[in-house]
């Protein structure tokens, strides 16, 4: 079993783009279960000092992996953060 | 076989595009009007129900392509406007600071909800309180949909103007409040040591059809967000064009009174749906001044829903130096605007 984290960073309260972010990585999470990899969620405020100081001024919608911010100022679709994922733990 | 989708799908986007930019072109060079073309005059007589009916299938059957095309326009240029460099720059020296303020807040906010973060996250990373009152102020006074619709509906000598003015009230702004003591107490309060945070950043880039896609439906957001609070300013607009007396409109919009007025109306009224520009055209139309019109349009970076949210990170006394110093550069334009057009 892999692990790996993925942080949906976006406005709070959740802007309409931020939440179909959200739900993008949650429908990619269930089909990469099947392929034994565990994804664990974390929301981010794109506002609050701490979001800031791990990564600096972004543009939200934005989606990090392993720490390392791969999306920005878009909404994703399930395809491409189960690609984006998969990539990552290879 | 994937590949070739991709293909297909990025020319039919592709033809779309061009067919947009192409047609407004097209109707440019034939000098078709593309707002309304209905006069004060054409509503009497009308009954009440059939007014802003009359008014909206004349609007359309002009403006569709240019609402299209800004719409479109927003979209891509969002989409391909190069966001990391926010990221990357924005902690940087205070010019590149302003610089980035000035140059990257007219694409980015044509969403409204990454106005106040972004604001927020400027001030936080070190570029300090001057940039981020320049980016807070440039974005709803110069964002490319109301420039576009500024020139298209209006006239594209004010449109040129409400840039340059945008600029100059942005900065001012901004480096006035970073030398007062309120301003440097925020920042001062505000700012976090960011790590290396560069390091962290590895932007991924879809293929064009995506990237094409994702421009397109987020221009259909943006308008989706927008066209409701459009139409019934469009609505409002009918029946002020066809009620207000003009001799009212001419007597208290014009002048030095008139920008004085036009500039306080402008700000709490809180339009930031592009409705102000449709307003201060059927205003126009009724005979306010150039000088006042410009005010009008300046009125809008001290709008009231977002001074409340810029209050809760950055205080009122902050909140209220801007205000003024808006409201003041709205006056101060408009009056020189109002002279040098010979519009007062």
């Amino acid at each position: 079993m892999k692990e790996v984290i993925v942080e949906v960073i976006g406005v709070d309260p959740p802007c309409k783009r931020c939440q179909a972010t959200y739900k993008s990585v949650e429908e990619a999470v269930s089909t990469l279960k099947e392929k034994d990899i565990d994804v664990k969620i974390f929301k981010l405020n794109v506002q609050s000092k701490d979001t800031i100081a791990k990564y600096g001024v972004l543009v939200s919608p934005a989606l990090a992996i392993n720490n390392v911010v791969r999306i920005m100022g878009r909404v994703p679709d399930r395809k491409e953060i189960e690609r984006l994922i998969l990539a990552t733990v290879k | 076989m994937a590949e070739k989708t991709r293909y297909v799908r990025s020319i039919i986007m592709l033809i779309f595009i061009f067919f947009t930019i192409g047609y407004l072109i097209y109707s440019r060079i034939m000098a078709y009007s593309l707002a309304p073309t209905m006069k004060p005059a054409d509503f009497h007589g009308l009954p009440l129900w059939q007014i802003p009916i009359a008014y909206l299938i004349d609007y359309f059957s002009h403006g569709w392509i240019c609402l299209l095309f800004a719409f479109v326009a927003a979209g891509l240029v969002y989409e391909f406007v190069p966001k990391e460099a926010i990221t990357k720059y924005m902690s940087g020296s205070k010019v590149t600071g302003y610089g980035l303020a000035i140059g990257m807040a007219p694409f980015l906010t044509v969403c409204s909800c990454t106005m106040v973060p972004l604001f927020a996250g400027v001030l936080y990373t070190g570029a300090g309180i001057g940039p981020a009152i320049t980016f807070l102020l440039m974005a709803p006074a110069a964002n490319i949909l109301s420039i576009l619709l500024t020139g298209e509906m209006i006239s594209w000598e004010l449109a040129g103007v409400r840039i340059i003015v945008s600029v100059v009230v942005a900065l001012a702004a901004g480096i006035v409040i970073s030398k007062t003591p309120w301003g440097k107490a925020i920042e001062k309060e505000h700012q976090v040591n960011s790590s290396s945070s560069i390091s962290k950043i590895e932007i991924v880039k879809p293929p064009l059809d995506e990237r094409l896609w994702s421009a397109l439906k987020f221009g259909g957001y943006i308008a989706k967000q927008i066209l409701p609070f459009f139409l019934l300013g469009l609505i409002i607009v009918s029946y002020v064009e066809a009620f207000l007396p003009e001799d009212i409109v001419g007597s208290y919009l014009t002048g030095i009174s008139g920008i004085l007025l036009a500039s306080v109306i402008g700000g709490p009224l809180y339009t930031p749906t592009l409705v102000e520009i449709v307003l201060g055209k059927g205003m126009y139309e009724l005979g306010m001044s150039k000088g006042a019109l410009l005010s009008w349009l300046m009125g809008q970076p001290y709008d009231v829903a977002n001074a409340l949210a810029v209050s809760k990170i950055a205080r009122w006394k902050v909140v209220l130096t801007y205000m003024f110093i808006a409201w003041a550069g709205s006056v101060i334009f408009g009056l020189t605007y109002g002279i040098l057009s010979g519009s007062l």
